[in-house]
């Protein structure tokens, strides 16, 4: 009796045992990495997805722009400058480039970077199709001549194809065709590594992903290989985290846990954390634009004279003078600070006599009532709302009636999807894949853009198309900029979008113990020449200092 | 015959005395009431009463924005320049739709589905009933209105459709309950036995029976649902812009706290002020029945 009770004690506690060594495993599998304290935090609007044949948004470009690289670097000081190529060649017709590589350029997994891997980037790119692929339809052919030498065909000349390359982030092939799923999309070549890239990097930036969560945060350490190195407080690490929530972002700066804010902050919010001691404001004149975007395939705004009408309500000064402080009223499709950007062009400003004549002619006008506006704001960029108020305000004078839709980022790209489900019109920061005006009129305003983010408005015009196509063949800078400027009238002339300010991005960040570049040039007055998106964030040139942290934090 | 009508109408005018009489006896509860007729006259009386009825319509004003509490906007104003004030006293329109609107719709359907898979409790009818209501139950009323909401466009109707469908299982549970024990009393079998029709049974002589219990929890839930409403509207599938709603406003503003406090504080405590009167209203109509019951 008494030894059947002492095997079920003793079963009992081998049970327990067992139990405990499960639950203490589950705990040390949960635990997540801690990072040191030399390390550069900032939020951003998630999804993060940093595949290069995916990813183009903000965040996303911040990504790419430091766990990958490409031939040529985009500085914003300096301007295009050269990166894993150290030098080319251009034919004189502008149709084939010939790219010398930089040598003993190592991929985070010790693979070396040959001309292999560009190859195999852009075809990668082309052929999924999604990203900044639409940049790269013009080539036609690109081979490796040798280990360091690559070669690019186009099917016809295209003028800026060099500052083009920026967005061509390169891929270890090796890599990414070992980790291939299949069956997949791509036939034998199963999803391309698409599923792979998600979660893990096969770049050779200065800093590799370390833990990838895509709705909550990107980690990413140092890359002690890097080949161009790294000064001796450069940030180990590197966080991209998910919120953009202005009182989470203060708490978060206050704790000294966060040490750039993103560029989406309301100013009422970015004034409050300029108090914090050791925060400082830095003031970025960046290559975006903020508009309002119209979709020209659904009513009403699918009327030009509607269109015009709702541009005339837009008070554009008070965007500029009482919620965008520094960024100026933009002055067409382009932004002024841009190559190519078309001077002295009549543009819209708030008139409501000049938008009841435009209502008057529009085929709606007197069923307004039956077709309001549907107008969109990103829910991560909490100053948009002020935007669509104002906007609201303005249309009620004249009669029209303005619904506002707050929606999720995720939401807003899945409904730019399709015609139908695209809003009538969606404020939208738009900015530069390559520094020059033909970058922006071909991501918003060519047809072959329609369907994402970039152009709501499905403007699908075929002599804007035919434009832009030609501007992009034509090598001759001052033909090019000419044909860049008749594209810009043409869409003032069309109005399918409310071209708000050029945006200053205003970002608070820890001057206290974070040395940013940038910023300290922008305050010694300095210009900036290459305002592209996902630049400014370039974390290898930063330097952070945790002991002034430390004295911070014990004050 | 006309001395027993006239002793009846006397019976009942001293019955609601004596409930006006226990009532009254209640400072929390006139203290409730007195909230809620306040409301309700804000409410009513909106554009009379704001300051600047215009900032609760397609209105901003941005070198007015975030003024703190001061004379011209007691309440001070929020981002877009709008009076605090004036939304608030707007805003209690909405509160007060959701409310009613909800219950409106709510409590004859519960009522109804309850009383019949009460009457024909054990049979396939009540049963299946019941089940259903289980179903719906089972699923916590925010989660079901969020998802409701999720599904339909954001307006206030949609809110109050998406609060409804979580929220009649509830009366249909209660009603059930209480006509399983009163279909068994004396005076349901006598009028099963002299012929009467299973709507008179249902809606003379068993329903009257229900209406204190019920009475009671649509005081105590007029106040949940607002909040319900409010929370729905907090994450932006209330009312939309340009109309106030309690909940968007504590939203809007919770971005600029702690500093500029009042635009989402001021909100808060209208909401908090709605619900306790509703919840004090309630409790006190809940004493006063049950005492009268007792």
């Amino acid at each position: 009796m008494f030894e059947r009770y002492g095997g079920t004690k003793k079963a009992l506690l081998i049970l327990l045992f067992v139990v405990l060594l499960l639950q203490a495993g589950s705990i040390c599998k949960g635990q997540a990495f801690r990072p040191d304290e030399w390390i550069v935090r900032e939020p951003g609007a998630f999804p993060l997805y940093p595949d290069p044949a995916v990813g183009d948004d903000n965040i996303e470009c911040i990504a790419l722009n430091n766990v990958y690289e490409g031939l040529v670097f985009p500085d914003p000081i300096k301007g295009v400058v050269p990166h894993l190529a150290t030098e080319w060649e251009a034919e004189p017709g502008g149709q084939k480039f010939v790219f010398k590589l930089r040598e003993g350029v190592k991929f985070h997994n010790g693979d070396e970077l040959t001309a292999e891997d560009v190859v195999f980037s852009m075809e990668r790119l082309q052929t999924i199709g999604e990203g900044f692929a639409y940049l790269y339809e013009v080539v036609e052919d690109v081979k490796a001549l040798d280990k360091y030498t690559v070669e690019f065909t186009l099917s016809e000349p295209v003028g800026p194809f060099v500052e083009m390359l920026v967005r061509l982030y390169i891929v270890n092939k090796n890599q990414v065709m070992a980790n291939l799923v299949t069956p997949g999309q791509y036939g034998e070549l199963g999803d391309y590594g698409k599923r792979w890239l998600l979660m893990n990097d096969a770049g050779s930036g200065p800093y590799t992903i370390r833990e990838m969560e895509l709705e909550s945060h990107m980690l990413a350490e140092k890359f002690e290989d890097y080949w161009g190195g790294f000064h001796e407080n450069a940030p180990n690490f590197i966080k991209l985290i998910a919120t953009g929530e202005p009182v989470t972002v203060r708490t978060l700066l206050g704790r000294r846990e966060l040490e750039i804010t993103d560029m989406w902050q309301p100013m009422e919010s970015l004034m409050a954390a300029a108090r914090i001691e050791g925060v400082e404001l830095a003031y970025l004149p960046c290559a975006q634009n903020l508009q309002i975007m119209l979709n020209t395939k659904r009513a009403p705004t699918d009327d030009i004279h509607f269109r015009k009408a709702l541009a005339y309500c837009m008070d554009y000064n008070t965007v500029a003078d009482k919620m965008y402080i520094g960024s100026p009223v933009a002055q067409g499709p382009v932004i002024s600070m841009v190559a190519g950007h078309k001077k002295d062009m009549e543009v819209y400003e708030m008139d409501l006599d000049k938008a009841v004549e435009e209502l008057k002619k529009s085929k709606y006008y007197n069923q307004l009532d039956k077709y309001p506006v549907e107008l969109s704001w990103i829910a991560e960029v909490p100053e948009e709302e002020k935007i669509a108020l104002l906007l609201q305000a303005n249309a009620a004078k004249i009669g029209v009636k303005v619904e506002i839709w707050k929606k999720q980022w995720g939401h807003v790209i899945a409904d730019a999807m399709r015609p139908e489900t695209t809003a009538n019109a969606t404020i939208m920061f738009v900015g530069l894949h390559f520094p020059e005006a033909g970058s922006l009129l071909k991501s918003r305003y060519h047809s072959s853009s329609c369907g994402g983010w970039e152009q709501m408005e499905w403007l699908q015009d075929d002599e804007i198309d035919m434009l832009i196509d030609k501007a992009f063949a034509t090598v001759d800078k001052d033909e090019r900029f000419a044909i860049y400027g008749d594209i810009q009238e043409r869409l003032v002339e069309l109005c399918p979008t409310l071209w708000l300010v050029d945006h200053a991005e205003v970002r608070a960040y820890q001057e206290g113990y974070l040395d940013w570049p940038l910023a300290n040039h922008m305050k010694a007055g300095g210009e900036i020449l290459c305002p592209l998106m996902g630049s400014f964030d370039y974390f290898r040139d930063m330097k952070v200092f945790p002991e002034k942290r430390a004295a911070l934090l014990g004050k | 015959m006309e001395a027993s009508t006239v002793s009846l109408k006397e019976a009942r005018r001293e019955g609601m005395r004596r409930s006006w009489y226990r009532f009254s006896r209640s400072n929390v509860a006139i203290v409730g009431l007195v909230g809620v007729l306040l409301t309700i006259v804000l409410a009513i009386f909106a554009p009379l009463i704001a300051p600047y009825p215009q900032h609760a319509s397609a209105f901003v004003d941005y070198e007015n924005a975030m003024v703190p509490p001061s004379r011209a906007y007691l309440l001070g104003s929020d981002p877009s320049g709008r009076d605090i004030l004036s939304r608030i006293i707007f805003a209690t329109r909405g509160a007060l739709k959701m409310g009613i609107g909800v219950l409106a719709a709510v409590v004859p359907l519960g009522v109804v589905v309850g009383l019949i898979a009460g009457y024909h409790s054990g049979s396939a009818i009540g049963v299946i009933i019941m089940r259903i209501t289980d179903i719906f139950l089972a699923v916590p009323p925010l989660l079901l209105a969020l998802a409701v909401s999720a599904v339909l466009k954001p307006n206030l109707f949609n809110a109050m459709m998406a609060v409804s469908i979580s929220w009649w299982p509830w009366y249909t549970r209660l009603v059930y309950s209480m006509v399983c024990s009163i279909k068994n009393e004396f005076y349901t079998q006598a009028a099963e036995l002299t012929g009467a029709s299973k709507s008179h049974i249902m809606f003379r002589e068993i329903l009257p029976n229900c209406l204190p219990p019920i009475l009671t929890k649509m005081t105590l839930d007029i106040g949940f649902v607002i909040l319900l409403g409010a929370s729905l509207s907090f994450v932006g599938l209330g009312e939309q812009p340009p109309t106030p709603a309690l909940g968007t406003m504590v939203a809007d503003g919770a971005k600029y706290m702690p500093q500029q406090w009042w635009v989402a504080v001021f909100p808060g405590l209208a909401i908090m002020f709605i619900v306790l009167c509703f919840n004090l209203l309630g409790d006190g109509v809940r004493d006063t029945l049950s005492t009268e019951e007792v």
